[in-house]
Formats: structure tokens, sequence, C-alpha cells
């Protein structure tokens, strides 16, 4: 246990003392309320438009159906290429500098490393993620009538939690795989990337077919979570994508040993 | 404490280590000598535990490295030939983490990382970060890092590599105060260096041992150590 409470600290030090959580804070934040902006001037628009012509159709008209579960969505594409930086240091960069080697003559076994960077990589994605109750705050600071619905935010936001922890279990995985951070970034984006697309696929085609394409796809499950339900299906789907990678990362960590 | 018995590791069909034996006794210096490539690190990292052997058994302090590697580690302080060092920590900041990883109670880690810190000298680089420091406090650091929890065993895999004069002298100093109450496995390629700080000697060869004695025996006034390793290493 302490040796993976250590790693977890030695972590957050590290991302929050170099610029790699800032970066990717920054990125994030100015990718997310450009999105926010689009998606509030659209339903500003859409409500001028129907006050003018379709008066009885405003009633029909709320934000949160309009703005935060579209937000929602947008902001799990954003972590498609966010996830990616965070990750592709964690093992790629110990494996680079050789601390790796002390990782491995201490008594200290794969779990404690890979949970030790994964709870880590956690912290830093709750944190981010946190960044963007901003928007619907701001939003119920000046609405006059219906406001927020907050438990579709808290949807939204665990939703967005669990798909960005099963990306950054896939992440850490394939940077225990290589020594280039290079090549874990491009690799794990490419993954999560498909992981996004693979839904896509499921539009043109039908019947089971397209089913078992839409059930794959990372993005897709999120659907749920936006609209402010929580489905057991879409829980269930990342969390075993999160223990997969996570289990993955261990394999690869015990492989290590023997080269 | 170190048993060694018909030690092989072989990387694909290529023989790192070839069939070695030894041991160290308690409280022994060895010098673990040998050209490039003659599979010193690859010994020095079984030992350790890091790295499991193709064939043969190793055994430090009793305990057998394969069945527990992880009581091994707890017995060994490791200074690999690349300090392992996290350059984006300070020297206290870095150093409480090993301390932490070797398992130390958090009420325990404060003193002994206070300790090793005077040991090495490294009171006036405390605060500063890793990756400003000059190549002998690296060293050092790295030292530090393998005194951590006071292991039995210190396993150095040349530790003055790179160094100044003066530095390689503290260095050196170093080890020979560490040696009066630790085993000590001690590879390098500089051969006063053996002189001054081991009382035996190995010397390997293509994975397999040519030279195996006390320091007085491979030397002689019309022979030098370094005529000795020279005459036995030769292709």
């Amino acid at each position: 246990m302490r040796p993976a409470i250590a790693i977890l600290r030695k972590e957050l030090r590290v991302y929050f003392t170099t610029p790699v959580a800032y970066a990717a804070f920054t990125v994030f934040s100015i990718v997310t309320s450009f999105f926010f902006l689009r998606l509030l001037v659209g339903f500003q628009r859409q409500i001028d438009l129907n006050t003018q012509l379709r008066p009885h159709l405003l009633q029909y008209m709320n934000f949160t159906d309009q703005v935060l579960a579209p937000l929602t969505f947008q902001t799990a594409v954003v972590l498609v290429f966010v996830v990616p930086f965070i990750t592709m240091r964690l093992l790629a960069e110990e494996r680079r500098t050789r601390t790796f080697e002390l990782l491995m003559t201490n008594p200290v076994a794969p779990w404690h490393i890979a949970w030790g960077k994964y709870l880590a990589t956690l912290v830093v994605l709750a944190v981010m993620l946190a960044l963007t109750l901003l928007y619907p705050l701001l939003v119920g600071l000046v609405a006059q009538v219906g406001g927020v619905a907050w438990e579709t935010v808290g949807t939204g936001l665990l939703g967005l939690f669990m798909l960005g922890a099963a990306f950054v279990a896939l992440g850490l995985f394939i940077s225990a795989l290589t020594s280039s951070q290079v090549v874990a970034a491009v690799i794990t984006f490419c993954a999560l990337l498909l992981l996004w697309v693979v839904g896509w696929a499921a539009t043109e085609n039908a019947g089971t077919t397209a089913e078992v394409l839409r059930s794959m796809s990372a993005i897709e499950h999120i659907r749920s979570f936006a609209s402010g339900a929580l489905d057991l299906r879409d829980l269930v789907y990342y969390l075993s994508l999160s223990l997969f990678g996570l289990f993955m990362t261990q394999r690869a960590l015990e492989a290590q040993r023997w080269r | 404490m170190i048993e060694v018995q018909r030690l092989v590791k072989r990387y694909g069909a290529q023989p790192a280590v070839d069939g070695i034996s030894f041991s160290v006794a308690r409280g022994e210096v060895l010098g673990f000598l040998g050209p490039n490539g003659a599979g010193k690190t690859t010994t020095m990292r079984i030992l350790t535990g890091a790295l499991p052997a193709t064939e043969g058994r190793v055994s430090v302090a009793g305990l057998d490295v394969f069945d527990q590697p992880m009581a091994v580690k707890r017995k060994v302080g490791y200074l690999p030939e690349v300090p392992p060092l996290y350059e984006e920590l300070d020297v206290l900041a870095y150093l409480r983490f090993v301390a932490r990883l070797k398992g130390l109670p958090g009420r325990r880690v404060k003193s002994e990382v206070e300790r090793v810190v005077q040991t090495c000298g490294l009171g006036e680089v405390r605060g500063r970060l890793i990756a400003n420091l000059s190549k002998g406090f690296r060293q050092r650091v790295g030292l530090a890092q393998a005194l951590l929890a006071d292991p039995e065993v210190l396993i150095l895999d040349e530790p003055t590599i790179g160094l100044d004069p003066n530095q390689i002298a503290e260095i050196r100093g170093l080890i020979r105060r560490l040696a009066e109450n630790h085993t000590v496995v001690l590879s390098t390629h500089i051969l006063p260096e053996v002189i001054q700080v081991c009382q035996r000697v190995l010397i390997v060869h293509r994975g397999r041992i040519v030279a195996d004695d006390r320091l007085e025996n491979l030397t002689s006034e019309a022979r030098s150590l370094e005529q000795t390793f020279h005459d036995l290493t030769q292709e």
C-alpha cells in the first residue's frame, strides 16, 4: 500500500510543479468554453427565432437539454484529444530516464505502480472536469426563468469522469509499452479516436451490427449521463474499460521484468 | 551474505552471464571488474532481484532472490550506472519519495532522509531541483537513495564514472566509510579505486569469472593489477 501512495504523491507533485497539468487545463478550458459559447449563442438565436415566428414552441425549449447535454457530449470528444497528452509520460518517461530501474529494484509490486499512477491522473482529470462547472454556474447566476438542472450537470460530470478514467487507464497501458512519449501519445490518441468513431459506423448499418458497433463506442455511452440518467450498462462499460487498462498495465509491467 | 551458484543469464541465445559462482562474506568489499559487456551490470541487476536469472541460484542474506524478490529488495541498496533521478523533484522530495517507496513508515521518513543527506554531504543542495545539480551531486543523490532504510548490502555500479578527481576522492572516502558496516559490491573500471577500497577482486570476462582472489594475491611488486586485468581479459 505504502509504495502505491508514495507513487501517487510523487506523480501529483510532478503534474502540478511542471507545466503538464496546467497546459492540459488551459487547452481543455479554451476548447470547452468555445463549445459552450457556440451552444449558448445557438440557443439564443433559436429563442429569438421562435419568439418571432413560432411562439408556441418556446415552452418546449430548455437550457439543460439544448446546451448542457450537447456540451457534455462535446466535452467527451475533447477528452479524446487531451487525455493522451496527460497519460503519455506516465511510464514512457520512467523508461527513458532509467528511473524505471528504481521501481524495479525496490520492494514495489506492479499493482503499486499501476494504481499509484492511475489515481494521480484521476485527480488531474477531476480538477480539469471541475473547471467546466463554471459554465452552468455562470448561467445559473444570470438565469431569470428556469435556471440550471443541477442533477443533469452532476450526472454529466460523473459520466465524463467515468469516460475519462477509462481513457486514462488505456493511456497508462500504452505508455507502459514504449519509452517514447510521442509514440505513447500518438497510439493512445488513435485508440481513443477509434473508440469514438466506431459509433459513426453504427449509423450506416442496421439491426444487430449497428447495436454492437454503438455499444462499443466510448462516446455513445455518455448519452445517458448527458441527458441526466444513470444507466447501469454505461457504468459497467466504463468500469470494465478502466479495469481492462489497469490489468493490462500490470501485465506489461510484469513482462518488463523478464527483458 | 551473498551466494551465487552457477548463474546463467541469456538474452535470446546469447549468454550475458555464463555460469558464474562466487560468494561475498558479511562486511566484505568486493571489487567487481571486467571489460564493458562482460556481464557485470547483468549480474548486479540479478543480485538486486530486478532481473530473473535464466539458470542458477542466487541468495542474499539467506533469502533466495527468485523465490522472495520483495524481501531481497528490502535488504539491498542499489546504485545503477545511471542514477535513477527524477529531474522535476528537489533533492528532499526525491529522497522522501524513495524512502516511502521502500515502505518506511511516515514518522521515520524525515529522520532517515536527514541521515542520508548528512552522510552524503547533500546539506547545501537539499532544496535544489535535481535537474540543476552538477554531476557530482547527482551521483551523491543516487548514492543517498541507495542508503535509505539502511540496507545490509550495497551494490554500486560504477559510482565514480564521469566525476572529477576531487569528487572521485570524496565518493571513494564515502564508500570506505560505508564499508565499515555494510557488505559492498562495487563495479568499476578504475583500477586504483579497487586498490584503495576493496579487499577482494572478482574479474569477469565474457560472462565467466577469470579471477577471484584477495587483492594482494593478484598484485605483486612486479605485476600491477592493471597488468593482471590486461592479461586475463585480452582477446
